[in-house]
Protein backbone atom coordinates (compact mmCIF):
# COMPACT_ATOMS: atom_id res chain seq x y z
CA UNK A 1 0.00 0.00 0.00
CA UNK A 2 1.30 3.79 -1.06
CA UNK A 3 1.81 5.80 1.51
CA UNK A 4 -0.13 8.88 -0.24
CA UNK A 5 -3.34 7.54 -2.80
CA UNK A 6 -5.03 10.12 -4.82
CA UNK A 7 -7.39 9.11 -7.25
CA UNK A 8 -9.26 10.85 -9.90
CA UNK A 9 -8.78 14.10 -7.94
CA UNK A 10 -10.89 17.32 -8.99
CA UNK A 11 -11.22 20.16 -7.58
CA UNK A 12 -13.43 23.43 -8.31
CA UNK A 13 -13.63 26.75 -6.80
CA UNK A 14 -16.92 27.90 -8.69
CA UNK A 15 -15.85 27.88 -12.28
CA UNK A 16 -12.43 27.66 -11.72
CA UNK A 17 -10.98 24.12 -12.07
CA UNK A 18 -7.69 24.18 -9.66
CA UNK A 19 -7.19 20.23 -9.64
CA UNK A 20 -8.57 18.43 -12.71
CA UNK A 21 -8.23 14.17 -12.34
CA UNK A 22 -5.02 14.15 -10.77
CA UNK A 23 -4.02 10.68 -9.77
CA UNK A 24 -0.75 9.86 -8.12
CA UNK A 25 0.88 7.64 -5.68
CA UNK A 26 3.93 8.11 -2.94
CA UNK A 27 5.58 5.62 -1.43
CA UNK A 28 7.18 5.95 1.50
CA UNK A 29 11.03 6.29 1.56
CA UNK A 30 11.34 9.33 -0.60
CA UNK A 31 11.62 12.62 -1.16
CA UNK A 32 9.54 13.94 -3.73
CA UNK A 33 9.24 17.60 -5.47
CA UNK A 34 5.95 18.92 -6.31
CA UNK A 35 6.94 21.37 -8.82
CA UNK A 36 4.56 23.93 -10.99
CA UNK A 37 4.31 27.78 -11.20
CA UNK A 38 2.40 29.35 -8.86
CA UNK A 39 -1.57 28.56 -9.24
CA UNK A 40 -0.91 25.60 -10.73
CA UNK A 41 -2.40 23.77 -8.32
CA UNK A 42 0.51 22.62 -5.70
CA UNK A 43 -1.31 24.12 -2.49
CA UNK A 44 -4.51 23.00 -2.92
CA UNK A 45 -3.15 19.07 -3.17
CA UNK A 46 -1.67 19.62 -0.39
CA UNK A 47 -4.78 20.89 1.50
CA UNK A 48 -6.56 18.25 0.60
CA UNK A 49 -4.22 15.81 2.02
CA UNK A 50 -4.59 17.68 5.40
CA UNK A 51 -8.20 17.87 5.40
CA UNK A 52 -8.62 21.59 4.90
CA UNK A 53 -10.00 21.58 1.74
CA UNK A 54 -13.12 19.10 0.44
CA UNK A 55 -12.73 17.67 -3.09
CA UNK A 56 -15.13 17.88 -5.37
CA UNK A 57 -14.74 14.65 -6.73
CA UNK A 58 -12.35 11.82 -6.35
CA UNK A 59 -10.55 10.80 -3.40
CA UNK A 60 -6.85 11.08 -1.37
CA UNK A 61 -5.86 8.36 1.23
CA UNK A 62 -2.87 8.30 3.25
CA UNK A 63 -1.82 4.94 4.77
CA UNK A 64 -5.49 3.34 3.66
CA UNK A 65 -7.31 6.60 5.44
CA UNK A 66 -9.21 9.67 4.39
CA UNK A 67 -8.01 12.73 5.90
CA UNK A 68 -8.91 12.44 9.64
CA UNK A 69 -7.86 12.37 13.30
CA UNK A 70 -5.68 9.23 12.39
CA UNK A 71 -4.24 10.57 9.49
CA UNK A 72 -3.31 13.89 11.34
CA UNK A 73 -1.04 11.92 13.74
CA UNK A 74 1.25 10.93 11.13
CA UNK A 75 0.95 13.92 9.23
CA UNK A 76 3.34 17.28 9.69
CA UNK A 77 2.43 20.11 7.58
CA UNK A 78 4.07 22.97 6.88
CA UNK A 79 1.40 25.77 5.88
CA UNK A 80 1.99 28.61 3.10
CA UNK A 81 1.42 30.90 5.76
CA UNK A 82 1.68 31.44 9.40
CA UNK A 83 -1.07 29.50 11.44
CA UNK A 84 0.62 29.90 14.69
CA UNK A 85 -0.88 31.98 17.44
CA UNK A 86 0.95 35.20 17.37
CA UNK A 87 0.44 36.02 20.91
CA UNK A 88 2.32 32.42 21.86
CA UNK A 89 6.41 32.20 22.30
CA UNK A 90 8.81 29.78 20.56
CA UNK A 91 8.69 27.68 24.08
CA UNK A 92 4.94 27.97 24.83
CA UNK A 93 4.81 26.42 20.80
CA UNK A 94 6.70 23.70 21.59
CA UNK A 95 4.36 22.47 24.62
CA UNK A 96 1.43 22.64 22.40
CA UNK A 97 3.77 20.58 19.93
CA UNK A 98 4.58 18.02 22.31
CA UNK A 99 1.10 17.66 23.84
CA UNK A 100 -0.76 16.70 20.73
CA UNK A 101 2.12 14.67 19.19
CA UNK A 102 3.23 12.06 20.18
CA UNK A 103 5.99 11.71 17.96
CA UNK A 104 7.46 15.54 18.44
CA UNK A 105 11.14 14.95 19.29
CA UNK A 106 11.38 18.52 21.97
CA UNK A 107 14.98 18.03 22.26
CA UNK A 108 15.60 18.38 18.24
CA UNK A 109 13.34 21.08 18.15
CA UNK A 110 14.83 23.29 20.90
CA UNK A 111 18.15 22.86 19.22
CA UNK A 112 17.02 23.51 15.82
CA UNK A 113 15.15 26.70 17.60
CA UNK A 114 18.74 27.39 19.23
CA UNK A 115 21.02 26.70 15.67
CA UNK A 116 19.00 29.03 13.93
CA UNK A 117 19.03 31.70 16.59
CA UNK A 118 15.22 32.08 17.26
CA UNK A 119 14.61 33.51 20.86
CA UNK A 120 12.71 30.69 22.55
CA UNK A 121 10.95 33.66 24.91
CA UNK A 122 10.05 35.76 22.02
CA UNK A 123 6.28 35.79 21.29
CA UNK A 124 5.48 35.14 17.38
CA UNK A 125 4.19 38.41 17.25
CA UNK A 126 7.44 40.50 17.32
CA UNK A 127 9.00 38.30 15.06
CA UNK A 128 10.47 39.25 11.38
CA UNK A 129 8.37 36.96 8.86
CA UNK A 130 11.13 34.70 8.10
CA UNK A 131 11.50 34.04 11.68
CA UNK A 132 8.10 32.96 11.65
CA UNK A 133 9.07 30.96 9.01
CA UNK A 134 11.94 29.12 10.55
CA UNK A 135 10.34 28.31 13.77
CA UNK A 136 7.07 26.45 12.03
CA UNK A 137 9.30 24.14 10.22
CA UNK A 138 11.71 23.60 13.23
CA UNK A 139 8.76 22.56 14.74
CA UNK A 140 7.13 20.38 11.86
CA UNK A 141 10.54 19.06 11.32
CA UNK A 142 11.50 17.87 14.92
CA UNK A 143 8.27 15.35 14.56
CA UNK A 144 9.37 11.47 13.70
CA UNK A 145 6.27 11.78 11.20
CA UNK A 146 5.70 9.28 8.75
CA UNK A 147 4.25 11.91 6.06
CA UNK A 148 5.63 15.53 5.62
CA UNK A 149 3.69 17.80 3.66
CA UNK A 150 5.99 20.90 3.10
CA UNK A 151 4.12 23.83 1.32
CA UNK A 152 6.58 26.31 -0.04
CA UNK A 153 9.20 25.48 2.82
CA UNK A 154 11.97 28.03 1.61
CA UNK A 155 10.16 30.41 -0.18
CA UNK A 156 10.27 33.28 2.49
CA UNK A 157 13.98 32.80 3.83
CA UNK A 158 17.65 33.90 3.41
CA UNK A 159 19.87 31.63 1.12
CA UNK A 160 21.63 30.26 4.07
CA UNK A 161 18.67 29.17 6.33
CA UNK A 162 17.80 27.79 2.94
CA UNK A 163 20.62 25.18 3.29
CA UNK A 164 20.08 24.93 6.34
CA UNK A 165 16.55 23.48 5.69
CA UNK A 166 17.50 21.24 3.31
CA UNK A 167 20.27 19.69 5.43
CA UNK A 168 17.45 19.53 7.69
CA UNK A 169 15.16 17.61 5.51
CA UNK A 170 17.67 15.24 4.21
CA UNK A 171 18.62 14.23 7.55
CA UNK A 172 15.04 13.63 8.74
CA UNK A 173 14.45 11.83 6.15
CA UNK A 174 13.83 7.81 6.64
CA UNK A 175 12.71 4.91 5.30
CA UNK A 176 9.45 4.86 6.84
CA UNK A 177 8.69 8.66 5.79
CA UNK A 178 7.44 10.33 2.74
CA UNK A 179 8.37 14.40 2.20
CA UNK A 180 6.39 16.34 0.17
CA UNK A 181 7.69 19.75 -0.83
CA UNK A 182 5.91 21.79 -2.74
CA UNK A 183 8.13 24.70 -4.54
CA UNK A 184 9.01 26.35 -7.69
CA UNK A 185 12.31 26.98 -6.37
CA UNK A 186 13.30 24.12 -8.26
CA UNK A 187 17.16 24.50 -8.72
CA UNK A 188 17.35 24.71 -4.70
CA UNK A 189 16.12 21.59 -3.57
CA UNK A 190 16.66 19.88 -6.88
CA UNK A 191 19.84 17.74 -4.89
CA UNK A 192 17.26 16.56 -2.44
CA UNK A 193 14.57 15.40 -4.26
CA UNK A 194 14.52 11.58 -5.31
CA UNK A 195 11.00 11.83 -7.55
CA UNK A 196 9.61 14.81 -9.11
CA UNK A 197 5.28 15.64 -10.01
CA UNK A 198 5.53 18.55 -12.73
CA UNK A 199 1.54 19.92 -12.16
CA UNK A 200 0.39 22.64 -14.74
CA UNK A 201 -2.89 24.16 -14.37
CA UNK A 202 -4.44 21.27 -11.95
CA UNK A 203 -3.39 18.43 -14.57
CA UNK A 204 -0.37 16.26 -13.71
CA UNK A 205 2.15 16.22 -16.57
CA UNK A 206 4.90 14.48 -15.06
CA UNK A 207 5.44 12.16 -12.59
CA UNK A 208 9.41 10.51 -12.61
CA UNK A 209 12.25 9.84 -10.54
CA UNK A 210 14.85 12.67 -10.54
CA UNK A 211 17.57 10.50 -11.89
CA UNK A 212 15.15 8.64 -14.49
CA UNK A 213 14.66 12.40 -15.71
CA UNK A 214 18.25 12.94 -15.61
CA UNK A 215 19.10 9.99 -17.51
CA UNK A 216 16.01 10.22 -20.45
CA UNK A 217 16.90 14.16 -21.30
CA UNK A 218 19.82 14.39 -20.28
CA UNK A 219 19.16 17.85 -18.64
CA UNK A 220 18.70 18.60 -14.85
CA UNK A 221 15.23 18.94 -13.01
CA UNK A 222 14.93 22.51 -13.44
CA UNK A 223 15.88 22.93 -16.87
CA UNK A 224 13.33 20.44 -17.43
CA UNK A 225 11.07 22.62 -15.29
CA UNK A 226 11.98 25.96 -17.46
CA UNK A 227 11.50 24.05 -20.61
CA UNK A 228 7.53 22.49 -19.15
CA UNK A 229 6.62 25.88 -17.77
CA UNK A 230 7.70 27.72 -20.36
CA UNK A 231 5.48 31.35 -20.54
CA UNK B 1 -7.58 15.19 23.91
CA UNK B 2 -10.67 17.76 24.84
CA UNK B 3 -8.88 18.61 28.17
CA UNK B 4 -5.94 19.57 26.47
CA UNK B 5 -7.33 22.18 23.76
CA UNK B 6 -9.01 23.87 27.09
CA UNK B 7 -5.23 24.08 28.74
CA UNK B 8 -4.65 26.74 25.94
CA UNK B 9 -7.92 28.14 25.16
CA UNK B 10 -9.02 29.11 27.91
CA UNK B 11 -5.71 31.54 29.02
CA UNK B 12 -6.17 32.86 25.56
CA UNK B 13 -9.22 34.46 27.01
CA UNK B 14 -8.23 35.19 29.97
CA UNK B 15 -5.04 37.29 28.93
CA UNK B 16 -7.50 39.84 27.74
CA UNK B 17 -10.15 39.66 30.18
CA UNK B 18 -8.13 39.42 33.54
CA UNK B 19 -6.35 42.74 33.41
CA UNK B 20 -9.91 44.56 32.60
CA UNK B 21 -10.78 42.59 35.73
CA UNK B 22 -8.43 43.67 37.70
CA UNK B 23 -9.26 47.76 36.16
CA UNK B 24 -13.04 46.88 36.90
CA UNK B 25 -12.39 46.22 40.79
CA UNK B 26 -10.41 48.50 41.53
CA UNK B 27 -12.91 51.62 39.77
CA UNK B 28 -15.45 49.80 42.04
CA UNK B 29 -13.94 50.04 45.58
CA UNK B 30 -13.87 53.76 44.03
CA UNK B 31 -16.41 54.06 43.15
CA UNK B 32 -17.54 53.06 46.57
CA UNK B 33 -14.94 54.85 48.70
CA UNK B 34 -16.23 58.43 46.44
CA UNK B 35 -19.89 57.71 46.99
CA UNK B 36 -19.75 57.76 51.00
CA UNK B 37 -17.83 60.56 51.14
CA UNK B 38 -19.15 62.70 48.06
CA UNK B 39 -22.16 64.76 50.36
CA UNK B 40 -19.30 66.23 52.02
CA UNK B 41 -16.76 66.07 49.78
CA UNK B 42 -16.27 66.21 45.96
CA UNK B 43 -19.36 65.44 44.20
CA UNK B 44 -17.04 65.55 40.60
CA UNK B 45 -14.87 62.21 41.71
CA UNK B 46 -18.14 60.58 41.90
CA UNK B 47 -19.12 61.22 39.03
CA UNK B 48 -15.90 60.30 37.20
CA UNK B 49 -15.39 57.13 38.95
CA UNK B 50 -19.08 56.02 38.30
CA UNK B 51 -18.73 56.75 34.62
CA UNK B 52 -15.08 54.97 34.70
CA UNK B 53 -17.06 51.86 36.59
CA UNK B 54 -19.30 52.05 33.91
CA UNK B 55 -17.38 52.49 30.69
CA UNK B 56 -14.71 49.41 31.79
CA UNK B 57 -18.57 47.30 32.36
CA UNK B 58 -19.04 48.23 29.28
CA UNK B 59 -15.77 47.03 27.47
CA UNK B 60 -15.99 44.03 29.01
CA UNK B 61 -19.28 42.80 27.70
CA UNK B 62 -18.79 44.25 24.46
CA UNK B 63 -14.85 42.52 24.74
CA UNK B 64 -16.08 38.93 25.92
CA UNK B 65 -18.83 39.00 23.30
CA UNK B 66 -15.49 39.76 20.59
CA UNK B 67 -13.63 37.56 21.86
CA UNK B 68 -15.86 34.26 21.38
CA UNK B 69 -16.69 35.35 18.04
CA UNK B 70 -12.66 35.92 17.63
CA UNK B 71 -11.77 32.90 18.95
CA UNK B 72 -13.81 30.74 16.88
CA UNK B 73 -13.67 32.94 13.55
CA UNK B 74 -9.89 33.14 13.74
CA UNK B 75 -8.93 29.48 15.12
CA UNK B 76 -10.84 27.34 12.99
CA UNK B 77 -12.15 29.26 9.70
CA UNK B 78 -9.45 31.78 9.90
CA UNK B 79 -5.61 31.61 9.12
CA UNK B 80 -5.07 29.41 12.68
CA UNK B 81 -7.32 27.07 11.43
CA UNK B 82 -3.86 26.08 9.10
CA UNK B 83 -2.20 25.18 12.37
CA UNK B 84 -5.89 23.71 14.55
CA UNK B 85 -7.44 21.33 12.02
CA UNK B 86 -3.99 19.54 11.62
CA UNK B 87 -3.86 19.22 14.94
CA UNK B 88 -5.29 14.83 15.85
CA UNK B 89 -7.95 16.15 17.48
CA UNK B 90 -12.21 15.88 16.48
CA UNK B 91 -14.05 18.29 15.07
CA UNK B 92 -16.42 17.78 17.73
CA UNK B 93 -13.81 18.58 20.34
CA UNK B 94 -12.45 21.66 18.89
CA UNK B 95 -16.77 23.30 18.51
CA UNK B 96 -17.19 21.96 22.45
CA UNK B 97 -13.85 23.84 23.60
CA UNK B 98 -14.46 26.70 22.28
CA UNK B 99 -18.22 26.52 23.60
CA UNK B 100 -17.32 25.48 26.68
CA UNK B 101 -14.38 28.20 27.45
CA UNK B 102 -16.54 30.86 26.10
CA UNK B 103 -19.32 29.72 28.68
CA UNK B 104 -16.57 29.58 31.33
CA UNK B 105 -15.20 33.13 30.75
CA UNK B 106 -19.27 34.30 29.98
CA UNK B 107 -20.02 32.92 33.73
CA UNK B 108 -16.78 34.30 34.79
CA UNK B 109 -17.98 37.83 33.80
CA UNK B 110 -21.02 37.80 35.47
CA UNK B 111 -19.30 36.81 38.94
CA UNK B 112 -16.60 39.56 38.59
CA UNK B 113 -20.17 42.02 37.95
CA UNK B 114 -21.39 40.79 41.46
CA UNK B 115 -17.80 40.85 43.06
CA UNK B 116 -17.72 44.91 41.94
CA UNK B 117 -20.81 45.29 43.39
CA UNK B 118 -19.76 43.91 46.78
CA UNK B 119 -16.82 46.29 46.66
CA UNK B 120 -18.87 49.34 45.82
CA UNK B 121 -20.57 47.81 49.04
CA UNK B 122 -17.34 47.88 50.74
CA UNK B 123 -15.58 50.74 49.66
CA UNK B 124 -19.12 52.80 51.15
CA UNK B 125 -18.74 51.05 54.34
CA UNK B 126 -14.82 51.26 54.77
CA UNK B 127 -15.45 54.94 54.74
CA UNK B 128 -18.77 55.48 56.59
CA UNK B 129 -17.35 53.38 59.26
CA UNK B 130 -19.76 50.84 59.38
CA UNK B 131 -18.59 47.96 57.96
CA UNK B 132 -19.72 44.70 59.41
CA UNK B 133 -17.36 41.48 60.22
CA UNK B 134 -17.68 38.58 58.20
CA UNK B 135 -18.94 36.73 60.90
CA UNK B 136 -22.13 38.88 61.42
CA UNK B 137 -22.35 38.47 57.76
CA UNK B 138 -22.22 35.06 57.48
CA UNK B 139 -24.54 34.95 60.85
CA UNK B 140 -27.10 37.54 58.91
CA UNK B 141 -27.17 35.04 55.84
CA UNK B 142 -28.29 32.24 58.48
CA UNK B 143 -31.21 33.95 59.51
CA UNK B 144 -32.67 34.75 56.58
CA UNK B 145 -36.11 31.62 56.26
CA UNK B 146 -35.69 30.48 53.04
CA UNK B 147 -38.63 29.75 50.60
CA UNK B 148 -39.59 26.10 50.44
CA UNK B 149 -37.41 24.02 47.81
CA UNK B 150 -35.31 27.05 47.46
CA UNK B 151 -31.77 24.79 46.80
CA UNK B 152 -34.40 23.00 43.62
CA UNK B 153 -34.77 27.00 42.41
CA UNK B 154 -31.47 27.32 42.41
CA UNK B 155 -30.39 24.67 40.62
CA UNK B 156 -33.04 25.07 38.01
CA UNK B 157 -32.05 28.51 37.30
CA UNK B 158 -28.81 27.78 36.94
CA UNK B 159 -29.24 25.00 34.39
CA UNK B 160 -31.13 27.38 32.44
CA UNK B 161 -28.79 29.99 32.85
CA UNK B 162 -25.88 27.82 31.72
CA UNK B 163 -28.00 26.22 28.56
CA UNK B 164 -29.31 29.12 27.57
CA UNK B 165 -25.67 30.95 27.24
CA UNK B 166 -24.42 27.35 25.64
CA UNK B 167 -27.18 27.97 23.43
CA UNK B 168 -26.83 31.62 22.59
CA UNK B 169 -23.26 30.77 22.12
CA UNK B 170 -23.65 27.63 20.04
CA UNK B 171 -26.12 30.36 18.07
CA UNK B 172 -23.14 32.34 16.95
CA UNK B 173 -20.79 29.71 16.44
CA UNK B 174 -23.17 28.57 13.43
CA UNK B 175 -23.88 31.57 11.94
CA UNK B 176 -20.21 32.27 11.53
CA UNK B 177 -20.02 28.47 10.14
CA UNK B 178 -22.71 29.05 7.75
CA UNK B 179 -21.15 32.43 6.66
CA UNK B 180 -18.14 31.36 5.89
CA UNK B 181 -19.50 28.71 3.08
CA UNK B 182 -20.04 32.36 1.44
CA UNK B 183 -16.50 32.43 -0.32
CA UNK B 184 -16.63 36.81 -0.14
CA UNK B 185 -18.65 39.00 2.27
CA UNK B 186 -18.30 36.39 4.94
CA UNK B 187 -19.49 38.43 7.52
CA UNK B 188 -22.56 40.17 5.82
CA UNK B 189 -23.29 36.00 4.88
CA UNK B 190 -22.79 35.16 9.03
CA UNK B 191 -24.78 38.41 10.00
CA UNK B 192 -27.68 36.95 7.84
CA UNK B 193 -26.93 33.76 8.61
CA UNK B 194 -27.48 34.52 12.24
CA UNK B 195 -31.02 36.81 11.35
CA UNK B 196 -32.55 33.37 9.94
CA UNK B 197 -31.70 31.47 12.62
CA UNK B 198 -33.47 34.07 15.03
CA UNK B 199 -36.54 33.90 12.92
CA UNK B 200 -36.40 29.82 12.73
CA UNK B 201 -35.90 29.34 16.63
CA UNK B 202 -38.51 32.20 17.52
CA UNK B 203 -41.64 30.34 14.51
CA UNK B 204 -40.07 26.95 16.28
CA UNK B 205 -40.78 28.32 19.74
CA UNK B 206 -44.04 30.05 18.94
CA UNK B 207 -45.21 26.65 17.99
CA UNK B 208 -44.16 24.47 21.20
CA UNK B 209 -44.87 26.76 23.51
CA UNK B 210 -48.11 26.55 23.94
CA UNK B 211 -47.62 22.77 24.57
CA UNK B 212 -46.06 23.66 28.49
CA UNK B 213 -48.30 26.85 28.77
CA UNK B 214 -51.17 24.77 28.42
CA UNK B 215 -50.38 22.74 31.28
CA UNK B 216 -52.58 23.12 34.09
CA UNK B 217 -52.12 25.47 36.71
CA UNK B 218 -50.83 23.70 40.37
CA UNK B 219 -50.84 25.26 43.77
CA UNK B 220 -47.66 24.24 44.60
CA UNK B 221 -45.15 27.22 43.74
CA UNK B 222 -42.22 25.36 42.57
CA UNK B 223 -44.39 23.31 40.20
CA UNK B 224 -45.26 26.66 38.25
CA UNK B 225 -41.63 27.47 38.53
CA UNK B 226 -41.19 24.33 36.21
CA UNK B 227 -43.53 25.57 33.54
CA UNK B 228 -41.56 27.98 33.16
CA UNK B 229 -38.08 26.38 33.47
CA UNK B 230 -38.99 23.04 31.56
CA UNK B 231 -39.54 24.92 28.03
CA UNK B 232 -36.60 26.96 28.09
CA UNK B 233 -34.56 23.96 29.27
CA UNK B 234 -36.03 21.62 26.78
CA UNK B 235 -35.50 24.43 23.78
CA UNK B 236 -31.84 25.30 25.12
CA UNK B 237 -30.76 21.93 24.81
CA UNK B 238 -32.56 21.01 21.56
CA UNK B 239 -31.24 24.17 19.97
CA UNK B 240 -27.72 23.77 21.07
CA UNK B 241 -27.76 20.31 19.92
CA UNK B 242 -29.03 21.53 16.30
CA UNK B 243 -26.74 24.35 15.76
CA UNK B 244 -23.61 22.05 16.94
CA UNK B 245 -24.10 19.68 14.50
CA UNK B 246 -24.43 22.06 12.04
CA UNK B 247 -20.88 23.76 12.61
CA UNK B 248 -19.90 19.90 13.18
CA UNK B 249 -21.25 18.99 9.73
CA UNK B 250 -19.82 21.91 7.55
CA UNK B 251 -16.82 21.59 9.43
CA UNK B 252 -16.35 18.39 8.64
CA UNK B 253 -17.81 17.78 5.13
CA UNK B 254 -17.84 21.20 3.56
CA UNK B 255 -14.53 23.23 5.55
CA UNK B 256 -12.58 25.15 2.87
CA UNK B 257 -10.05 27.36 3.89
CA UNK B 258 -8.81 29.50 1.19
Amino acid sequence: MARIEINNLTKNFGDLTALDDVTVSLEQGQIVGLLGPNGSGKTTLIKILNGLLQPTSGSVTINGSAPGVETKKVVAYLPDRNALPDYMTASQLMDIYEDFFEDFDRLKAEAMVDDLGINRKQTMKKMSKGTKEKLQLCLVMARQAEVYLLDEPIGGVDPATRDYILRTIISNYNENAVVLISTHLIADVESVLDDVVFIKDGRVVLHKAADEIREEKGESVDKLFREVFKC
Amino acid sequence: MLGKLLKYEIPAMGRKLLPLYAAWAATALLLGLTTQSAESKNEFMVVISALLYTAIATTIFVMTIILIVQRYSNSLLGDEAYFNHVLPVSVAEHIGNKAISATLWIFVTILVAIFTGLLIGIGALIVSGEFISLRDLIQGFYEIELPKHFGLYVIEFLLLAITGTVKTIMQIYAAITIGHQVQNRTTLASIGAYIMIMIFESSVGRAFLPLFINLEYNADGFMNFNRVFMPGFIMAVIFSAIYFFICKYLMEKRLNLN
